[in-house]
């Protein structure tokens, strides 16, 4: 392994930092769409309902395109440092999908778009704003489809002439035929393509069904005579949208097998555990999304019994794999705790507190008196907050702390933790409470406790983004106090090749 | 107990297991060190155990959570029950404001506009039935009022603009000496099998 010394950055870390920087400002904003929403619900700031459904659009369609671009970025960079890619495409792919955001952004606060970023059929074309800013809205999320497909096409072609076609990506041999592997001199991929793999794969199957919702919408938008299916369309969305968001964490599952075997000082290496997790993975993730219709009786059954339980089987992958794996690393090691080690193992816990959460939502017989309240919120905010977005953070915190001389203090440190964690802890917990008291979600004005709850929430969220700020200026001095002597990490297998 | 304490309760002790396995693993970060390949032998063991336990607990909970499904077999479909058809709009339920106590209340769900969701909400305030009303599709949704009182109806799918507002109001009353009548009930179509009932696994 020789890394690149140079201190110069290479075309793999320019892009890297252009979608994760690209990718936290937007998150920044949405968190402050979100702040704002939640202090509307509280009775505290008042919201037309129009504007604050926009916001919902915005801040939805934000989140969830922001946080995809950071994963898109940092995994991009980890693939790049076993084969070469293109940097120009995924700068592309990226134009592509900050066009789209530009659009998203157009289409919600000028023209007040308050489709959601789930925009059912027929709502788009039957909602109180005009018309054209439900075409730019869709015509932007094209755009955001466009480039994910690239990065998915450019991932999944990457991993698969790395590592000899689909089998080889697979690891099929590895954990069939383990001796002649072996005897032959071969070597597994490494974790990391492991979610390059099923991204790319389940991520182009998705951007094909959005592919054919969005130009099914597009052409109900400029011809209102077309009629579609709404059950069809239901699936179609829900198909696409659980599946992007969810790809998000399992994509940065690569940050965890990097970052924590750098903070733990240890070695995490392809095992038959991990690769049989990812192929079952790979199969769940596309599985669940018909739990998103339980309430929807006209649903075909075997449907409905089919997704309770491949959503209740992805727990087995992501907690006998990714997880322990990462308690495994960290057990009995000496992990320094800095901030970027305390994130990357904090967004462990959201994801599997976030999960418990989903399995219950995804229980039939809960999911009666869940669906559509609060609980669904609280569930995905606590994955994608506190576990994507920690994730990411933490990812970032290891970046610089690895290249600068000086050392976060223990205060500094204590502050943050507390302040980030306790008012996220805050947060969250408004949207478990209202959930399971029926607090209807995605209401401009909520019924009784809901408004109650919201305040307690707010105040929570505003002590986050205290935190989240110390730790941005944390960061930033981490940055300015950088030494120009440390090697770059993670190291980069190869020399930084020359553009074609 | 009610319904929303016991999902919390449920939800905050398997959580607070999650936590203390994090908590205890960050925390022996301050006990010697050990080695890799030596955690790796005592950590595989213990995955091993996991994995077969939490395989089987979720395979015993889909098996046990069947029998609450809301969706209705055909002979269920033929007992008897009172229709009554349920019309969403943009943002109205068109329904009854009176229901009979202890009676099988068939609810035939459908939108005229946009998807909207039908959750009932009893006296006090908790969400016990709910079913999507999709334009062009009809949800049965089977629902008996076992205690009298004030009822509401909330929309529970995102639809426009006046979402928050789109409720309806109903009243449960008990046994009274002439059968309540029923304005909006009619004899459905035969044809139409209901395909969906609620049950509620805390009652
Ligand atoms: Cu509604």
């Amino acid at each position: 392994m020789q890394a690149t010394h140079s201190n110069n950055s290479s075309p793999g870390r320019g892009v890297m930092t252009l979608y994760l920087v690209s990718g936290l400002i937007i998150t920044a904003l949405m968190l402050l769409v979100g702040l704002t929403m939640r202090a509307a619900q509280a009775n505290w700031l008042p919201l037309p309902p129009d504007f604050f459904y926009a916001l919902l659009t915005l801040h939805g369609a934000g989140m969830i395109v922001a946080l995809a671009v950071c994963a898109m970025g940092a995994l991009w960079f980890l693939i790049r440092r076993h084969i070469e890619l293109s940097a120009s495409l995924v700068v592309l792919a990226w134009v592509l999908i900050m066009l789209g955001v530009v659009g998203v952004i157009v289409a919600t606060l000028v023209g007040r778009f308050g489709g959601l970023y789930t925009f059912l059929y027929p709502l788009p074309f039957d909602g109180s704003w005009p018309g054209w800013s439900t075409g730019v809205f869709l015509i932007g999320l094209v755009l955001v489809n466009v480039g994910w497909m690239i990065w998915c096409l450019q991932m999944l072609g990457a991993v698969l002439r790395a590592y000899g076609g689909l089998r080889g990506a697979l690891a099929w041999d590895y954990v069939w035929h383990r001796e002649e592997f072996q005897a032959a001199g071969r070597q597994p991929p490494p974790p990391e393509a492991f979610p390059a793999l099923v991204a790319g794969f389940d991520g182009l199957i998705a951007g094909m069904d959005a592919t054919l919702l969005g130009v099914s919408l597009l052409v109900r938008w400029l011809d209102p005579r077309v009629v579609i299916n709404p059950l069809w369309a239901k699936n179609l969305t829900y198909f696409w949208a659980h599946t992007f968001a969810n790809l998000i964490i399992y994509m940065l599952a690569a940050l965890i097998y990097v970052g924590m075997a750098h903070a733990t000082r240890r070695k995490y290496h392809t095992s038959t555990v991990l690769v049989i997790g990812w192929w079952s993975s790979m199969f769940f993730i596309l599985a669940n999304y018909s739990h998103h219709l339980y309430m929807d009786f006209v649903q075909p059954g075997f449907m409905q019994y089919f997704s309770e339980l491949s959503s209740y089987l992805t727990a087995v992958p992501v907690t006998a794999v990714t997880v322990f794996s990462a308690l495994m690393l960290v057990w009995r090691s000496r992990t320094r705790w800095t901030l970027g080690a305390i994130f990357l193992y904090a967004g462990l816990v959201g994801w599997v507190v976030g999960g418990i959460g989903a399995e219950i939502d995804a229980s039939i017989p809960f999911n009666l008196h869940l669906h559509n309240t609060l609980w669904v919120p609280a569930h995905f905010h606590t994955y994608l907050l506190g576990g994507c977005l920690l994730f990411v953070m933490g990812w970032v915190f290891l970046l610089l702390e690895s290249r600068s001389a000086r050392e976060t203090s223990g205060i500094m440190r204590g502050l943050v933790v507390a302040l980030s964690f306790g008012g996220m802890v805050v947060f969250l917990l408004g949207f478990y409470f209202g959930g399971a008291y029926g607090v209807p979600r995605r209401y401009a004005t909520e019924p009784a406790p809901g408004p109650f709850i919201a305040q307690f929430a707010t105040v929570g969220a505003v002590i986050m983004l205290i935190g989240f700020t110390l730790a941005f200026v944390e960061g930033l001095r981490l940055r300015w106090n950088r030494a120009v002597d440390q090697p770059l990490w993670p190291g980069e297998l190869k020399e930084a090749p020359h553009e074609g | 107990m009610d319904a929303a304490e016991k999902l919390l309760l449920m939800f905050f002790i398997l959580a607070a297991v999650a936590m203390f396995v994090f908590v205890t693993v960050a925390w022996s970060t301050r006990l010697p060190e050990q080695e890799q390949a030596e955690v790796q032998h005592r950590g595989y063991a213990i995955r091993g155990r996991w994995f077969l336990g939490i395989t089987l607990f979720l395979l015993a909970a889909f098996f046990a959570t069947i029998p609450f499904f809301p969706y209705l077999a055909a002979a269920e479909a033929l007992l008897p029950a009172e229709k009554v058809p349920v019309i969403a709009q943009q943002f109205v339920f068109i329904m009854p404001d009176h229901f009979p106590l202890n009676r099988r209340i068939l609810f035939e769900v459908t939108s005229r506009d946009v998807n909207h969701g039908f959750g009932i909400y009893n006296p006090e305030g908790q969400l016990i039935a709910q079913t999507q009303a999709m334009p062009d599709y009809v949800n049965y949704l089977a629902v008996t009022f076992h205690q009298p009182g004030h009822y509401t109806v909330r929309c529970l799918e995102y639809c426009g603009v006046g979402h928050a507002i789109m409720q309806k109001d109903f009243t449960v009353e008990g046994a009274s000496p002439t059968p309540a009548p029923m304005p909006m009930s009619q004899p459905s179509g035969t044809n139409t099998v209901p395909s969906s009932n609620a049950s509620n696994p805390f009652e």
